[in-house]
């Protein structure tokens, strides 16, 4: 389901809601899966954005375009505009804060009023963070209301994919799909001249005094 | 919907891994119907000649920062006819492309003022599949790594460099070339080249079972 000012594609694309309290992490995760990075500031959603978001698998690309919510409106509720003829949803909370847990049930309900018998994730996100207000172990909500539960760190990636293979393989009934290398097109050739290649040189050497993000982190071979 | 609770790690651990694989989802029908497809990486005519697992960085210039493109395996991919050299990085688990650019003569590669493990380059990168003029910086789990990629980065621009006295010459091998790649192409689509990449899904699996592996010390060290 795209935009009206969206365009559309010729594979299969399906429009997922994202929904949770305010500070879970939504927003943070789509990023994450759109351009790689790692965004620590918080600065709440407001309204709805919506990201085309891509994925190669052995039975062809597909799409999600990703209804990512603003959490903090859940004293007003979403309108139903948000939820309506989405096909797949993934519900987040912060394992760090016992109350977003608790608002899950609101999310659920409210999500499924509009949206009946589509695949759900429950996201329980941030369990990089050494000192867990919820623990793995208190999570029952999905097994009472059948969703799929995983636990996901936007900041160390942990089981990020995880909510977009299961949701893609609910969607299509085959739980065998899975996700597979793109195809690394052909660069096309550029020629670079002395004038550009001093300017690079230049912007290099301011970048390479710049620390980089996440310095400390050595969670990766 | 059986619940098998993993009785076996009966300790305090918070995060243990509640049967990752477990469906406790509802029954849902289906929405779409998919059939396989034949899958290309695209890099079915060249030879890695380095593959390193590392995290990639490009710079936002207009916030002046460092910021995270991705986490997985960097190759420098050599065609096995033109000799052409292009460096493409793709993330672990969704094996989406971060990075995919040729090696040029024009191109230095430099360390990090503040990190030994990683090291930076300016490229017109191919990523989205348009160029964009993009500074990257990556870092490796270790200075050797780091070592090891940036002689082997540099060495290759300088193997790029044209001999000034066949230039014509090498231009019309480089058409020449374009057409054969063309034709190769096609082959491939027909499934040629398979083992290449079965290698490369068997080496995508080990890194997730490493990953996983990784998770549960991780896991077991804030338990104590």
């Amino acid at each position: 389901m795209a935009l009206p000012n969206q365009q559309t594609v010729d594979y299969p694309s399906f429009k997922l809601v994202i929904v949770g309290d305010g500070g879970t992490g939504k927003t943070t995760f789509v990023k994450r899966h759109l351009t790689g990075e790692f965004e620590k500031k918080y600065e709440p959603t407001i309204g709805v954005e919506v990201h085309p978001l891509d994925f190669f698998t052995n039975c062809g690309k597909i799409r999600f375009y990703c209804w990512d919510t603003a959490g903090q409106e859940k004293f007003g509720g979403l309108r139903d505009g948000y939820y309506i003829h989405g096909q797949c949803a993934i519900i987040m909370f912060d394992v760090t804060a016992r109350l977003t847990y608790k608002n899950v049930p609101t999310w659920h309900r409210d999500l499924c009023r509009v949206c009946e018998n589509i695949p759900i994730v429950l996201c329980g996100n941030k369990v990089d963070v050494k000192n867990r207000q919820v623990k793995a172990k208190q999570v029952t909500f999905h097994r009472k209301k059948n969703l799929q539960y995983y636990e996901i760190s936007a900041k160390s990636n942990y089981n990020f994919e995880k909510p977009f293979l299961y949701l893609a393989r609910k969607l299509a009934g085959d739980a065998n799909l899975h996700f597979v290398e793109s195809p690394a097109l052909a660069p096309p050739e550029v020629h670079i001249d002395l004038a550009a290649q001093q300017q690079h040189e230049a912007e290099l050497a301011a970048a390479a005094s710049q620390p980089l993000p996440d310095d400390d982190d050595d969670a990766f071979e | 919907m059986a619940s098998k609770q993993p009785d076996h790690e009966h300790r305090e651990d918070e995060d243990a891994p509640a049967a990752e694989d477990e469906d406790t989802g509802a029954q849902v029908v289906p929405i779409v119907k998919l059939e396989e497809v034949a899958v290309s990486t695209g890099e079915e005519n060249e030879d890695p000649i380095l593959d390193l697992k590392s995290k990639l960085y490009r710079f936002d210039k207009d916030g002046s920062q460092w910021k995270e493109r991705g986490a997985g395996t960097v190759k420098l991919l050599k065609h096995k006819e033109t000799g052409k050299v292009r460096l493409v990085m793709r993330q672990s688990k969704t094996l989406k492309i971060c990075a995919n650019h040729l090696v040029l003569p024009s191109m230095t590669v430099q360390e990090h003022a503040g990190n030994d493990k990683s090291c930076l380059w300016h490229a017109s990168d191919f990523a989205d599949g348009e160029l964009k003029d993009e500074l990257f910086c990556i870092r490796f789990a270790s200075v050797e790594h780091c070592k090891t990629f940036m002689e082997m980065f540099q060495e290759v621009a300088e193997s790029q460099k044209p001999k000034e006295e066949n230039k014509d010459a090498s231009a019309a091998a480089g058409l020449l070339e374009k057409l054969s790649v063309e034709e190769k192409k096609t082959e491939d689509k027909a499934g040629e080249e398979k083992p290449a990449a079965a290698k490369e899904e068997n080496e995508t699996k080990k890194d997730e079972e490493k990953a996983d592996t990784e998770k549960k010390d991780g896991e077991s060290d804030s338990s104590t």
